[in-house]
């Protein structure tokens, strides 16, 4: 059986051959770009998660303003075939950079993420099959799990304080052994931090996993690969607003921007832990008023089909009635260790 | 219409306002006062006001002073102008033509005598801004107190005379002193004057000198200009055709086209014995029924001696005028540039990208004047007039040919020129587009806004005529710059594909890991070579 690798390089010399095949036999070369506008995402109830329609759009060289499309998608896949050959990665910014070089350029930054994009969709490989990396890098993990990263091997609980940090590439990494019940995505550090010196890690048996606000793609890869490879039972636990909220769904269901590669990223049964509507009435949290914006993302909220389930439903609407949001460290009014004692074992209790 | 009763009306009422006088003392002064005296008094009342309009009106003055003579005797206008600054404001002007000449006797009536002979007439002219060349002489003695030389070289019997002469204006006598006179050899005929004028002020700008002569040029491509400007530098404006154009005919006015006073004016020169034959032989579309009719209605008797017409019957005969129905006046009058000539014209000065023209056929206002307009659209090239690093549209009006250098603002034809919405006719802003629109107005007389003959009256028919006219022309301007768009546009796209295709290939062949394919067949299909630009170069 081909591995990924293999399978990308083949896939992006088909694109080649196929433009070289079209002009042998006379034919405009086009190639079809499944779309993704907004109007093409379909959320997929058996999935439970985005996925694209199947309406394409067609870039052909015989169209002048879709000529330059395809100049440029050529270029990024023969620099990605380059990178996969030579076992490297580049950001998406030293590609921009790279491309400086070539006959065609990019406008800017934006543009040039469209068409990696574009390629990603149209092989339906995900951008780190390409080689491309992201800037930033994804969440840290704390708990005891051994990792095995090339010829290193990782224990996530003896790399610090900070734990072991996703590493872009985290389809490369392998899961050598664990001894752990559960995942917790928290939202921010400072309840990673605070989990961390609490020993939650010990206590509930579970990996800690700390986000840093809206998941990056490696960190959503990495939590779907522990739930589906280790079977292990994900939750998340962020911050009592709309925004919360939205990192905990994109988490759980994909987000509608990557709808291509949601199948890769989307971690279905992971559960939203908290903080709820009812958790700021029931543990009478200190809260901050919402606002106008908060209400607008919360009625949006109500709209997307990823909410459809009663439980979002009736939380949301309870917010909205409320008119009041409360930040996950706001357990601290109850003593640094509340969060850890009380409302974690009663919340994965109620699960 | 040329005509100054008007100005003499003026006149008798300027005096009186200047100053507390016993009246005697004021009629006294009334009688010896001439019409050169009274100019000299009221030199705006010539256009003199302001030092560049000054000097334009002089330019003026003495170009259609010129190029009516040349015409006149079927020559090919030339004319050279040579303008030297002695000083700030103080200038020495020098103008030569190839007209006829003017004979010895006549030379100081010519230049010295206001109102040499005024009768009345009905036919296009190009027309006086002020008095005519006696004007140019009084400002220019007024102001310096020098005396003009003039050199004229013409024919008597077919035998060439030159005469050269020295002369002042006695404004008192309103007639010329000569101080000196002598017989010259002259190898052609025509009139050189040098005169010198202090005031006034050479300007570039679009009311100024240079600006005439441009203008000038562009409505009469059959002329040839020659100037040297104050710096020394040389304009040869060439003549852009050798047609001269036609004199115009005297036609009869129109009934609706007279006030009672013309009447009056033509009852007091005629050599007819009644109303009735006055009346049949002064005026257009006059039959003997009409005069019947007439007679019947105002209870005048016809068969009156013209001496004897009151004002009151003379007004109210044009009264009745005003509510009968006549045809259309005749047209034979009216010799309009035509639209070869007008793009000659604009093509020589211009030198556009783009030009088009029209001539409209005669139409009336007021009911009894007729009148042609037309019009002419310059697009790129020089069109347009340079401010600062812009180029800004600019309006050139005329009126028979004589452009129209000021007052643009409440002039007839720049109203209509600006009501047109261009926006329709792919000119996004008028003010600020390469454009230069052309516009004259043919008419036997053309109603003039003020005494400095400088704007046209807004009348409704003549305004309707300008837009038409303007309108029909912008279409196809329309058309050209849409047809320049796309061809452009073509180019550009021609230019996408001979850039990526090559490029799209390698890079699809290294991906490929293959050879790169033979291209030339597919980089013709998608290319189409333009079309459109062979059109247009084809036109």
């Amino acid at each position: 059986m081909l591995n990924r690798r293999d399978i990308t390089i083949n896939k992006l010399k088909g694109l080649g051959a196929q433009i070289i095949e079209d002009v042998n036999s006379s034919t405009v070369p086009s190639v079809k770009v499944p779309s993704r506008g907004t109007s093409n995402l379909v959320y997929d109830d058996a999935k439970r998660y985005y996925v694209l329609g199947d309406r394409y759009g067609k870039r052909s060289l015989g169209n002048v303003k879709q000529i330059k499309k395809i100049a440029q998608m050529v270029y990024v896949a023969n620099f990605s075939k380059n990178l996969i050959r030579t076992n490297k990665t580049a950001t998406l910014r030293e590609l921009y950079y790279v491309s400086e070089g070539w006959d065609v350029d990019f406008g800017d930054q934006q543009e040039c993420n469209g068409v990696g994009e574009d390629l990603e969709v149209m092989l339906g490989m995900s951008r780190e099959d390409l080689g491309l990396m992201p800037e930033e890098d994804g969440a840290s993990v704390y708990g005891n799990i051994i990792l095995q990263e090339g010829d290193v091997e990782i224990n996530a609980l003896k790399s610090g304080k900070s734990g072991y940090t996703i590493s872009p590439t985290i389809d490369d990494v392998e899961f050598v052994d664990h001894d752990v019940k559960r995942v917790i995505a928290v939202e921010t550090m400072g309840m990673f931090h605070r989990l961390v010196q609490e020993e939650a890690y010990k206590k509930f048996d579970t990996l800690i996993v700390g986000l840093k606000g809206q998941a990056a793609r490696a960190t959503r890869r990495f939590l779907k690969r522990v739930n589906t490879e280790l079977n292990l039972p994900v939750y998340v636990c962020n911050d009592g607003d709309p925004w919360g909220f939205h990192i905990a769904m994109v988490i759980i269901s994909g987000s509608a921007k990557l709808a291509h590669v949601n199948h890769d990223l989307a971690t279905p049964d992971a559960k939203f832990l908290g903080v709820t509507a009812s958790d700021i009435i029931n543990y009478d949290l200190p809260t901050d008023p919402l606002k106008d914006i908060d209400v607008l993302r919360l009625k949006e909220l109500l709209k997307d089909p990823r909410y459809k389930d009663e439980y979002w439903k009736t939380e949301i609407k309870k917010m909205i009635k409320i008119g009041k949001k409360a930040e996950q460290q706001s357990f601290s009014k109850y003593g640094l260790e509340y969060v850890v004692d009380t409302y974690l074992p009663e919340k994965l209790d109620a699960m | 219409m040329e005509r100054e009763t008007s100005l003499e009306k003026e006149m008798s009422i300027e005096p009186i306002v200047s100053a507390e006088r016993e009246a005697s003392e004021l009629f006294e002064e009334f009688k010896e006062l001439t019409a050169s005296e009274f100019f000299r008094r009221n030199k705006q009342m010539l256009g003199f006001s302001g030092k560049i309009r000054s000097l334009t009106i002089v330019f003026h003055e003495l170009i259609t002073n010129s190029l009516d003579a040349a015409e006149e005797a079927g020559i090919l206008p030339e004319i050279i102008i040579d303008l030297k600054r002695v000083d700030k404001d103080h200038y020495i002007l020098y103008h030569k033509d190839n007209g006829p000449g003017i004979p010895e006797d006549f030379i100081t009536k010519v230049y010295c005598t206001m109102f040499a002979g005024s009768k009345f007439r009905n036919i296009q002219s190009r027309g006086q801004q002020g008095l005519g060349c006696s004007g140019c002489v009084l400002l220019s003695q007024m102001t310096t107190g020098r005396p003009v030389k003039i050199t004229s070289g013409y024919k008597v019997e077919d035998k060439l005379k030159g005469v050269e002469m020295t002369f002042k204006m006695d404004v008192k006598k309103n007639q010329g002193l000569i101080l000196d006179k002598k017989e010259v050899e002259v190898d052609s005929t025509g009139v050189a004057i040098e005169l010198q004028f202090k005031d006034v002020s050479y300007s570039l700008s679009e009311q100024g000198a240079f600006e005439y002569i441009r203008r000038t040029m562009i409505a009469n491509p059959h002329a040839k200009i020659i100037f040297r400007d104050p710096t020394g530098h040389k304009f040869i404006f060439d003549r852009a055709t050798d047609i001269i154009p036609p004199m115009p005919k005297e036609v009869l006015p129109h009934p609706k086209g007279v006030t009672a006073d013309d009447l009056i004016f033509m009852a007091k020169h005629t050599d007819k014995r009644r109303f009735r034959s006055l009346l049949t032989s002064s005026l257009s579309r006059m039959s003997n029924k009409r005069i019947d009719e007439i007679e019947k209605i105002t209870g005048i008797d016809f068969n009156k001696r013209p001496k004897d017409m009151k004002w009151e019957e003379a007004e109210k005969i044009v009264e009745l005028f005003q509510s009968m129905d006549f045809m259309a006046p005749p047209t034979a009058g009216l010799i309009p540039m035509g639209e070869e000539q007008i793009e000659k014209g604009m093509r020589e000065i211009l030198e556009p990208e783009y030009v088009k023209t029209i001539t409209r056929k005669p139409k009336t206002y007021k009911g009894g004047v007729s009148f042609v307009i037309e019009a002419g659209l310059a697009y790129g090239g020089k069109s347009g007039r340079v401010v600062g690093e812009q180029k800004k549209a600019e309006i050139m009006r005329f009126a028979n040919r004589v452009p129209l250098t000021f007052d643009q603002g409440s002039c007839g034809i720049t109203e209509a020129l600006k009501s047109i919405d261009w926006k329709r006719y792919g000119i996004r802003d008028l003010e600020n587009a390469p454009v230069t629109v052309f516009a004259n107005i043919v008419s036997t007389h053309v109603p003039y806004m003020s005494t400095g003959k400088q704007s046209v009256a807004p009348e409704e028919e003549i305004m309707q005529e300008v837009r038409q006219a303007t309108m029909k022309i912008a279409r196809s301007l329309q058309k050209y710059l849409n047809a320049k768009r796309a061809a452009k546009e073509e180019e550009m796209r021609s230019k996408i594909f001979e850039t990526f295709v090559p490029v799209i290939l390698r890079e699809a062949a290294i991906l490929a890991e293959e050879d790169v394919p033979e291209y030339d067949a597919l980089l013709n299909k998608v290319t189409r070579k333009p079309k459109i630009l062979e059109d247009i170069h084809a036109k």
